[in-house]
Formats: structure tokens, C-alpha cells, sequence
């Protein structure tokens, strides 16, 4: 279902957390709220999740405002940051918490769907940390909630298992149908498994949008620097074209006049022979296979990070040109 | 645990009230309406026998609730009117005043009065006293070659830190009633003050201070005369180095002091109390009380236990055990003085 | 987490376990005012008032400062280093509870020249401090070996981190125990050492004057909460940061030899002091009177009627303290705090004042409990309320909070997440408050002397009874049986100690 959420805030004590957000997701996609440690992520979630009270503002699943409703009333399911499965019972009996008894078949079609088919009988410590988060997600997906809520549900996996368990829990997600909104602060994960982002910053959701267009049209240079990496660089802006040490450049859109900075992403800058563009030194690569990042000390003195593909010919202490390729972004004071 | 069972539980008190009103007993020892009930406030080791001769004798159906003397008073109190006891049985005549002072005792017929010389009964008839027992300094031989003759003696410097009290006890405070009566109030403090000056030591009991001169930590202690006995009974003649002295006629510290007996106003079983306590002043609980607890029978032709000075020896002061008021007197000295 | 509106079926029962806690007050209210405000007035100006106060309160001070630092040293040493036996020593470290503190001081006065001051702090510390030893144990257990980690790679020592974890649960067990001294009389009083519970029994035992004892029990009550209010803002909110169960178990650290040695003698001796020295007195008496003799029938009545009792008092206080516990662990707010700190007032109070207060109420509302044993496991429920209360806290506490929130977004109810999630969770902690409770309420002896049916007689009052008598050897049996059964509980909470470690 729907997820609306509107002008919300909230206060503890003195201190406001929310100032004002609002949220929209789609029935049916998946969405990332993504922002800096301490902006408000979780308490909005847990506002949604009926888990703590709101000031001001709305909140509906579908057509039903649930501001007002105890969370077991809701229809919210949630997958907390460390699996939070019960000790006490078995993976089965997690799944079918929240079904009425006897639905053994909808507690294994859930087992199914995270890929855990046969896992009903082991008790919860006897699964791996990747399982377990699935089995979360399928205690969750397994009532049919209007809404699904995940909390930074992979920051208790390591790395490798990371990647694999997000793939799996959005193919779940996906094949369940759910609307569900993810929390995290990790931009990679926003942008590859959400079919749109939320910007949160300070108690509001500054920018909503799908990856690619927040990626690439921010609405304001903390934005810009907050998903993705970004060289900003002071500028001045004249009829569409910003004018930086590295020259002047297009700027995507047209914008007011005057001063003020550019964000350059890292795969805009193109590394060429000493002599084109601005002269530069090599001082580190970092090779990652699939590309490489490449740190220049720009001569009229900034540095830069560049990504390239991984087949660098350049080492460290080699004299290097830099030019931008494509239109920048340019944010204007 | 279920939360239907939780809750169940959190309610036992109301469901078990509920099933007491039903009036079915759920504790083995079912309360019966029809027994007397002594409230006891002598040890059961020590009456628990003459009880048993009691029920064979008169064929009552007693049921006895053991306690201390003062804290028995203390429930009757608070029970009322509604107490569950019959007849009060107490070691000290101090309990038994409170009571009477309280309107809580019924008259004790005249003929069960009359057994007992007047001194050991309350003088409004509410009480009467079954048992004497007699203010003793129990000393250490081994250090003391000669006893003191008068309580007056234990401020002399020689028993400095040397002698045990208890300051919280019936019988010392009715001592101290005694002393107030001979020696006026003025010289009563005056006494008490010189020994606390003089490092007497407060004990919570009589058993405490005899344990603490055998043991040789005193050489003095003011107890009453039938805990040596007792400990005698119980450690053998040779298991106990101490001896007793008995004061001299007229000393404060020789006062006699009573066990006794009263019944309650409420009760519902005036004719059963009266036989318990007619019993308890007959000749065959008289002699049980001389024999076996080792103190004086109260009434007439009983003899004392062989080994005791006889009764008419101890010519302690004359004071109205249960008069309160006095005994509150002497309680309000002991705490300006520091005791209690 | 926030304030949040607590459920009606939590909060109905635990309103009625306040009630009931709180009822020994209003028994006090009413007997004081009776005296008239002068008659108050007196008996708070009293120099001896002022005196005893102090000196209650500087034995309580004394005996929880010792208790801490024994508990906490016999704690570490069992769980944390490598003492050679330390999973026997683990349960002996429980076993003073079993002790009647009467039965230890008799003991300690009879064999040694000791008493007053030095004499009840000996007492009271060796009785006590398992109250201290086994919350602080478990958390030892339970504490994550990370943060100790981290202090000794910043070049802190070891004991700075480990002991500002240890707060919470030491300040619990030493609240207890400062209550415990405040509350004592028996012990006390065969150490020769007034305090201002011998005031109170004075008050009754000598004045029949119910006034001044009252306005005593009243003062108590009042210095209690003033203790319970100090400890539960200097806990803050430190004890509401949740612990799980950390993946790795905390190192066991080698003593040095020398070190290891003075350990194992520290951990004997207290041992040997606190549960051996009271049986070897039991023994003596045994040996030394002739009253020697053994009613059988006697004997297995009151092992029947105390277990009975005890049991019952076991199960109402542990069920009337789970909806309190559960509180005083999920919920903040004014109602919460006093909701948990009303049930401290019980345990203040001297046995009897307590029992006076049930006698008053019982006799005017509800006769037809009075004297039978429901009244008895009620005034059990209230005495021992603290102790149970501290256990359900602590082991919901455990348990991190976001399961109830799943089993809430899951569709149940506050109450039905109580009964699906939090009491399983908790189910061992709160048996453990059960049998703490269970070993307390059979030694317990001024309340039920005073409440037992007419004719029923515990272990505890047939001791009372023949030591009343001067009759040792008697007293024996009924002693060592009392000991013997409270031991039984005592080694199943110190096992448990030594569980969850593993
Ligand atoms: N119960 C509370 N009482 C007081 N302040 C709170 C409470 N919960 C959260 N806060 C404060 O509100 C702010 C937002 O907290 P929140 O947990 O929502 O942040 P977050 O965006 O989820 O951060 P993170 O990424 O670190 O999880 C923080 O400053 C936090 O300290
Ligand atoms: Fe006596
Ligand atoms: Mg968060």
C-alpha cells in the first residue's frame, strides 16, 4: 500500500528530531530514506511504526491515517538492525508470530520466498547472522503488511555477506510485493537497491526522486556531496556556463548569476597527457579492479579524486592533465 | 507463565479471602469457633506441658498462640474488641495492666482472686497473678568472693564495667517501678545515671546476661532468679559457673514480680476461661510451676522447690505490678536517662 | 525510549501490589495521629531519636560499603579468574542467605568477644552480602569483553571500566542491603547494639504505647525512600541501556601465584566465617545442652508448615511483583517510579510493625483471613516485595526492547507481547526472585509470630521458642533443618550465578 507520510515533527524534551517531514512511497516500490547519523531516520520510522507518538503531521497507509493507532493495529512490518528474532522459538514460530495458528503453509511459503525453505525447525542461534535477517524479513513479509519498515537491517553483516543478503532481502521484497522503506546511511546501498531515495537532513526529507535523478540533479550541494563524491570547487556563474580553476565549464542547468560553487563528480574528470587542461600530479591510485580512483594535486593547488577504468597507466609522481567532460552542477551562494 | 495465569495469581489474596469467607479452614489447623484460645506470652517449652495437664483436666478444647508478652499485648490491642483471644497469659504484670488499662479485660471472679495475696493481683480485679518469679543478682564465683547485698552497692567503682542489665525488659523496668517506690523518684535517677556512669552493660535479655557471666564477660548481671534454674536444666550443675544472690528483705532489687492470667472481655467463652484459670490456679499447676519452671507458686500449701530461698524470705518492695501509669513513669525516666 | 501510556492490565495489578506494599503506612498514619501532634513532636525531638537514626544509619552505610566490596571481589574472583575451585566457591557465596542473621550472631557472641558496632557489621556483612554478590555476578557474566578491551588499549587499567558496569547491579543489590540492616532488629539486639529499630520494639515491648513506635516506623519509611530516591537517580538512566548477550564470553585473567593465593584464602574465610561458623555453632549447641531431643512430628510439621508458607509467599510475591517489574524495566514517568519505589517501604519496616499493621487492617475488613495463613503469605508478598521486584527488573532488562516492538508491529497487544515475550524471556531471572524470596520468607520470624494460624508453627518460631527457653540442644534440629532447606534455593541461585557464563 500507499505510504504517506505528512509534515511530521517531534520533539524530545527541548530537542526537535523532526521538523517537518514528509514522505511519499509508492504501493509497491521500495524506498531508501538516506541521511547523516542522528538526522531523524529512525525516529521517523518508528513514528511510522507506531512506536513512538508524533506532534504534528500525518501518517497513512493506503487511505488510513494510523497516527492515531497503537502499532498492532497498523499493519507495519519491521526488520530491526540486528535481527531481533525471538530466542525462545523457532524459526517457524518467528514467522508465524504474527499469523493466526495454523498457517503452517503461509509460514513456509515465507520461508520460501528468503530463500529458507526447510529452516523451520532450527532455533535462531543456530542460523547465520544473513539468515537470520532473512528470517526477519520473512516474520515480516509473512501477515501481509500495507507497509514494510527496515532499519539499517545489514549493519550487524560483514561486508561480503552484505551485498548478497541486500540482493536477496529486495528480490524477497519484490516478489512480496511490499511497499517498504529502508533506512541507511550508506549512499551505495541506497542508490543500488531502492527504487527511489529520500534525502533526510536535519529532521526534514530534503529531496525525494528516483537514484539517478537525485544523483544527478541535487537540490543543494550538501545533497550533492551526501549522495556520491563530489570535488567542490568555487566558481562564478554567468548565462549557463561556471567558470572554476578548471576552466569554464557547462553548467547543467541555467541558473541565476553570479558566485558561487561547483560540484564536480569524480567520473567527469578525464586525465589526459601533461599540457591539456590543468597540469596536475599524480600523488595515489587506488585500483579496485573494475575501475580505479586516482588522487591529482592540481598545480594551481587543489586536489582532486578521479574515477577511471581499471586499466590505469598512470603511477604515482606522474605529471598528468585534467579537463571535465559533461555539464557540472553549480549551486549558486 | 500465561498472563491469564498472572493475573490469576496478582488476585490469589482476593480469591483466597474469598474462599476463607466460605468458611472452609485450607490451613490443617483449622480455626475452630468453639476452643478457647490462650494467647501465651511464656514460653512454650515452658507451659506447653501444663497446658496439656490443663486439657486433660478440665477437658477444654485450648488452642494456645505463642508469642512475646509485650507484642501479644500490642495484637490484643489492635484486635479490639474483634480479638480472637480468650485469656491472656503473660509473663509479666506490665502486659497484663496494659490490657486492663485498655478496658480490655473482663473481672476475674472474686474466689480465683482471693487465692493470691493481694500484692499479686491488679488491684481493679482484671488480672491475677499465677507464678512468682524474684529479681536476682546472678554473680561469677570464680572472680566475685562476695556478692553485693543491695542493688545500691553496683555504683561503687570495684564493678565498673563489670555488671549487665537490661534496661528493655519487663521485669527490670518493674524493678525499676520498685526502685522508684523505695527510694523516690530522685534517688531512682540518680541511680540509674551513676550506672550507666559506672559502664553498665545493656543486654536485650536475662538469657544474654547470664550466657555473658558464665562465659566470664561480667561478673555481675540483675536477672530474674528462674533463667538459672533453666540453664541449670539444660547444661547440667557443672555447665554453669555462676551463682545467684538473693537481696536482702526490702531491697529494690529483690522485688517479686508475677506471671499471670486475664481473661478477655469479648470473650464468647467466659465459663471455659474461668476453668482454664482456675486451673491454673490449682494446686496441681501450682506444683507444676514450683517443679518445673522453679518458681514460686502463688497460692497457699503449694511448696517451694527444694534449693529456693522460701518465698516468705524475699520480702521484696511492695508496688502495684500493673499499674501503667507508674510503669509509664518509669519508661519516660529510662529514656531521659539514655536507656531505651 | 519514551513515556509511554502503560497498559491497564499492567498497570491494575501492579496498582493493587502498591496498595498493598503502602497499607503498613497507612496503619501508621492512623496510630500516630491518634497520639496527637504533640505526642510526635516528642518522640521526633528526642536526642536518642536523632542518636539512633544516626546510628542505623551508620551501620547501614558500613555493613552496604562492606557488602559491595566482598561481593564484588568473591564475584570476580569466581567468574573472572582463574581461582582453583571457584565454581564451588561460586555456590557458597550464596549460601549465608540460608543463614538466619539470629542464628549467626548467637553464634558469633557465644564463641567470640564481639559485639556492639564491630559485632553487627561482622554479622549483617556475612549475611548479607550475597544480596550484592549475585546480581554483580551475573552481570560479570553478561558484560561485554569489548569495552574492557578498548579501556586497557587506551592504556586504562582493567578495573576503571569493569566496575562503572558493575554500578547498576551492585547499587541494586546494596540498596537491598542497606534496607535489610535498616529494617534488622534480632541480630542487632544480640550484638548489644541499639539502633532505631530497637527503639521501635521498645516502643511496644516496654511502653504499650503504640504512638511513638509508629512515629518511629514512619521515620524509617521516610529514610528509606530518601535512600530508594538517592540510588534510583544516581542509577539514572545507565541501567536502562541495554545489554544483550554479548557473542564472546568474558576472558578468564590468571592470578599470579601470590595473588592466587591470597584469593583462595579471602574466598575460604569468608566462606568459612559466614556459613561454617554458624553450622559449627549449631554443632556446639548440640553437644553442650542436654535438652537434646527430637519430636518428630514436631519437627516434620514445621518443615511442612514453613515450606508451605514459604512457597505461597514465594509465588504471590513473585507474582505480584512481575507487573511492577515489567515497569519499573519498559516505562518511564512519575507513575512508573512511584509504582517501584512504593514496594521498598515493606521491606523497611520491622517484621512487626509490619505485622501490627496487617493484624489492624485483617481484624477490621477482612476477618476471615485473620490469623490463617493467606494473611501471612500476604504480609510476605509486602516484607519481601524488593528482592522479586529487583529480579523481574533486572531480567527484563536483559532483553532488548525491540522484540516487544516486533511482537507489537506483529499484531499483539502490550499485554499479549507481556505473556508471549517478555515473561519467556524472563522466566529464569524472575525464578531466581522467587527462590531468593522463598529462602527469605523461611527464616523470616517477628511477622509470622505474630500472623501464623493459632497453633501453626514454622521452623523459625520453634527455634524462637526453644533458644527462648534457653533450650540449645532442642534448638538445634530445628536450626540446622532451616539452614539445611534454605541452602536449597541458596545453591540453585548460586549455580545460576555460575551459569551464565557459559
Ligand atoms: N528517545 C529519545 N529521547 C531523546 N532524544 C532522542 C531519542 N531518540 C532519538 N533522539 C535524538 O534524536 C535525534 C535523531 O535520532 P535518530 O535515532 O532518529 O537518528 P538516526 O537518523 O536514526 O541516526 P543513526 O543513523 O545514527 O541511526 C538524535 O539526535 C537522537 O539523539
Ligand atoms: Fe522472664
Ligand atoms: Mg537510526
Amino acid at each position: 500500500m500507499r505510504l504517506t507520510v505528512t509534515d511530521v515533527t517531534k520533539a524530545f524534551g527541548g530537542t526537535r528530531v523532526l521538523r517537518g517531514a514528509s514522505l511519499t512511497v509508492e504501493e509497491g516500490d521500495l524506498a531508501a530514506v538516506l541521511g547523516p547519523s542522528g538526522c531523524g531516520k529512525t525516529t521517523l520510522l518508528r513514528i511510522v511504526a507506531g512506536f513512538e507518538s508524533l506532534d504534528s503531521g500525518s501518517v497513512a497507509i493506503g487511505e488510513r491515517e494510523v497516527a492515531g493507532l497503537p502499532p498492532e493495529r497498523r499493519k507495519v512490518g519491521i526488520v530491526p538492525q540486528e535481527a531481533a528474532l525471538f530466542p525462545h522459538l523457532s524459526v517457524a514460530r518467528n514467522v508465524g508470530f504474527g499469523l493466526p495458528r495454523g498457517s503452517a503453509e503461509r509460514v513456509e511459503e515465507c520461508l520460501e520466498l528468503v530463500g529458507l525453505a526447510g529452516f523451520g525447525d532450527r532455533m535462531p542461534h543456530q542460523i547465520s547472522g544473513g539468515q537470520q535477517q532473512r528470517v526477519a524479513l520473512a516474520r515480516a513479509l509473512a501477515p501481509h503488511p500495507g507497509v514494510v519498515l527496515l532499519d539499517e537491517p545489514f549493519n550487524a553483516l560483514d561486508r561480503s555477506l552484505r551485498v548478497s543478503v541486500r540482493d536477496e532481502v529486495r528480490a524477497a521484497l519484490k516478489r512480496a510485493g511490499a511497499t517498504a522503506v529502508l533506512v541507511t546511511h550508506d549512499q551505495e546501498e541506497a542508490l543500488s537497491m531502492a527504487d527511489t531515495v529520500a534525502v533526510m537532513r536535519e529532521g526534514r526529507i530534503v529531496q525525494e526522486g528516483t537514484p539517478a535523478s537525485v544523483y544527478a540533479a541535487p537540490c543543494d550541494l550538501g545533497v550533492a556531496t551526501f549522495v556520491g563524491e563530489a570535488v567542490v570547487l568555487a566558481a562564478t556563474s554567468d548565462h549557463g556556463v561556471a567558470s572554476c580553476l578548471l576552466g569554464d565549464l557547462p553548467q547543467r542547468a541555467d541558473g541565476v548569476a553570479g558566485k558561487g560553487r561547483v560540484a564536480l563528480r569524480p567520473e567527469q574528470f578525464v586525465l589526459r597527457a601533461p599540457g591539456e587542461g590543468v597540469g596536475g600530479l599524480v600523488e595515489r591510485v587506488e585500483f579496485f579492479g573494475h575501475d580505479a580512483a586516482i588522487t591529482v594535486a592540481l598545480e594551481p593547488g587543489t586536489v582532486i579524486r578521479a574515477r577511471t577504468r581499471g586499466d590505469v597507466p598512470h603511477r604515482p609522481g606522474d605529471r598528468v592533465g585534467v579537463t571535465v567532460e559533461g555539464p557540472v552542477l553549480f549551486f549558486p551562494e | 507463565m500465561s498472563l491469564r495465569r498472572l493475573v490469576a495469581a496478582a488476585l490469589v489474596p482476593l480469591a483466597l479471602l474469598a474462599s476463607a469467607c466460605g468458611g472452609a479452614g485450607g490451613d490443617g489447623q483449622s480455626f475452630d469457633d468453639n476452643s478457647l484460645v490462650i494467647y501465651s506470652g511464656r514460653n512454650k517449652n515452658l507451659v506447653g506441658p501444663l497446658i496439656d495437664k490443663l486439657r486433660t483436666a478440665t477437658g477444654l478444647d485450648v488452642q494456645v498462640r505463642y508469642g512475646d508478652s509485650a507484642e501479644l499485648a500490642a495484637q490484643i490491642l489492635e484486635e479490639g474488641a474483634d480479638t480472637r483471644a480468650d485469656v491472656f497469659f503473660s509473663q509479666d504484670a506490665g502486659a497484663l495492666g496494659a490490657l486492663s488499662k485498655h478496658q480490655m479485660l473482663a473481672p476475674a471472679p472474686q474466689e480465683l482472686l482471693d487465692r493470691v495475696a493481694a500484692r499479686y493481683r491488679s488491684s481493679e480485679g482484671t488480672w491475677v497473678g499465677v507464678s512468682g518469679r524474684s529479681r536476682v543478682i546472678v554473680y561469677d564465683p570464680r572472680t566475685v568472693v562476695a556478692p553485693p547485698k543491695s542493688v545500691f552497692e553496683l555504683t561503687d567503682p570495684k564493678w565498673k564495667d563489670k555488671v549487665g542489665w537490661s534496661p528493655t525488659n519487663a521485669s527490670f523496668q518493674s524493678f525499676v517501678t520498685a526502685l522508684r517506690v523505695v527510694a523516690g523518684e530522685d534517688k531512682a535517677r540518680q541511680w540509674l545515671e551513676a550506672m550507666k556512669a559506672n559502664g553498665a552493660k545493656s543486654y536485650p535479655n536475662n538469657v544474654e546476661i547470664l550466657n555473658a557471666v558464665d562465659d566470664g564477660k561480667l561478673q555481675l548481671g540483675l536477672i530474674n532468679h528462674y533463667y538459672w534454674y533453666e540453664k541449670v536444666a539444660e547444661n547440667g550443675p557443672n555447665g554453669v559457673p555462676s551463682r545467684l544472690a538473693y537481696l536482702p528483705g526490702g531491697d529494690p532489687g529483690a522485688l517479686v514480680n508475677v506471671a499471670g492470667v486475664g481473661m478477655l472481655k469479648g470473650t464468647e467463652h467466659g465459663e471455659a476461661a474461668k476453668k482454664a484459670m482456675d486451673y491454673l490456679l490449682g494446686a496441681d499447676a501450682q506444683k507444676y510451676f514450683a517443679d518445673t519452671t522453679k518458681e514460686y507458686p502463688l497460692i497457699a500449701g503449694v511448696p517451694t522447690a527444694p534449693g529456693l530461698p522460701p518465698f516468705d524470705s524475699l520480702k521484696g518492695p511492695e508496688v502495684d505490678l500493673s499499674k501503667l501509669d507508674s510503669l509509664e513513669q518509669t519508661i519516660t525516666m529510662l529514656q531521659d536517662v539514655g536507656l531505651v | 525510549m519514551s513515556v509511554r501510556r502503560i497498559p491497564a492490565g499492567l498497570l491494575t495489578p501492579a496498582a493493587v501490589t502498591a496498595a498493598l506494599a503502602l497499607l503498613p503506612v497507612g496503619y501508621l498514619v492512623v496510630r500516630s495521629a491518634e497520639g496527637g501532634l504533640d505526642a510526635v513532636a516528642r518522640t521526633l525531638l528526642r536526642a536518642r531519636t536523632l542518636e539512633l537514626a544516626l546510628r542505623s544509619l551508620g551501620l547501614a552505610a558500613v555493613v552496604t560499603v562492606l557488602c559491595v566490596a566482598v561481593g564484588i571481589s568473591l564475584a570476580w574472583l569466581v567468574i573472572r579468574s582463574d581461582l582453583p575451585g571457584r565454581r564451588v566457591f561460586g555456590i557458597l557465596a550464596a549460601l549465608p542467605l540460608a543463614v538466619p542473621s539470629y542464628v549467626a550472631a548467637y553464634t558469633w557472641v557465644a564463641a567470640v568477644d564481639l559485639e556492639g558496632f564491630a559485632g553487627s557489621v561482622l554479622v549483617l556483612t556475612l549475611c548479607s552480602y550475597p544480596y550484592v554478590y549475585l546480581p554483580v555476578a551475573a552481570a560479570l557474566s553478561r558484560m561485554d569483553p569489548a569495552t574492557e578491551e578498548v579501556a586497557l588499549s587506551l592504556g586504562r587499567g582493567r578495573a576503571g571500566v569493569v566496575l562503572r558496569q558493575l554500578r547498576p547491579s551492585a547499587a541494586a543489590g546494596a540498596l537491598l542491603v542497606a534496607m535489610y540492616v535498616l529494617a534488622e532488629f534480632g541480630a542487632v539486639a544480640i550484638m548489644r547494639f541499639d539502633v532505631f529499630t530497637t527503639q521501635i520494639y521498645t516502643s511496644y515491648r516496654a511502653g504499650f504505647n503504640r504512638t511513638p513506635a509508629a512515629v518511629l516506623g514512619l521515620l524509617l519509611v521516610l529514610i528509606t525512600l530518601l535512600i530508594v530516591v538517592t540510588e534510583s537517580r544516581s542509577r539514572g538512566r545507565a541501567s536502562y541501556a541495554m545489554r544483550g548477550n554479548p557473542a564472546r564470553r568474558p576472558p578468564v585473567i590468571r592470578l599470579r601465584a601470590g595473588t592466587r593465593a591470597l584469593a583462595l584464602a579471602w574466598s575460604t574465610a569468608l566462606a568459612g566465617l559466614a556459613v561454617g561458623f554458624p553450622l559449627a555453632g549449631i554443632g556446639y549447641w548440640l553437644l553442650n545442652g542436654s535438652s537434646a531431643r527430637v519430636d518428630l512430628g514436631e519437627l516434620s510439621g514445621a518443615v511442612g508448615a514453613t515450606l508451605g508458607v514459604a512457597a505461597a509467599g514465594a509465588l504471590l510475591t513473585t507474582a505480584l511483583a512481575v507487573p511492577v517489574g515489567i515497569i519499573a524495566a519498559r516505562y518511564r514517568g512519575r507513575t512508573a517510579t512511584f509504582l517501584e519505589q512504593s514496594t521498598y517501604v515493606g521491606h523497611s519496616l520491622p517484621g512487626i510493625v509490619m505485622a501490627l499493621s496487617f493484624v489492624f487492617f485483617a481484624v477490621r475488613y477482612v476477618p476471615a483471613v485473620y490469623q490463617r495463613s493467606p494473611l501471612l503469605v500476604v504480609a510476605y508478598a509486602v516484607l519481601f516485595m524488593p528482592a522479586a521486584v529487583g529480579a523481574v527488573r533486572a531480567s527484563v532488562l536483559q532483553s532488548p526492547p525491540v522484540l516487544e516492538e516486533v511482537a507489537r508491529s506483529l499484531g499483539r497487544t502490550p499485554l499479549q507481547t507481556v505473556r508471549a515475550v517478555t515473561l519467556p524471556l524472563a522466566l529464569p531471572g524472575v525464578l531466581a526472585g522467587a527462590a531468593l524470596v522463598f529462602l527469605t520468607a523461611m527464616k523470616e520470624l517477628p511477622a509470622t509470630l505474630l500472623l501464623r494460624p493459632t497453633g501453626m508453627e514454622t521452623l523459625a518460631t520453634q527455634l524462637w521458642a526453644e533458644t527462648g527457653s534457653g533450650a540449645y540442644a532442642a534448638a538445634a534440629p530445628y536450626a540446622a533443618l532451616l539452614m539445611l532447606l534454605a541452602a536449597v534455593p541458596g545453591f540453585i541461585l548460586g549455580r545460576r550465578s555460575l551459569k551464565e557464563t557459559s
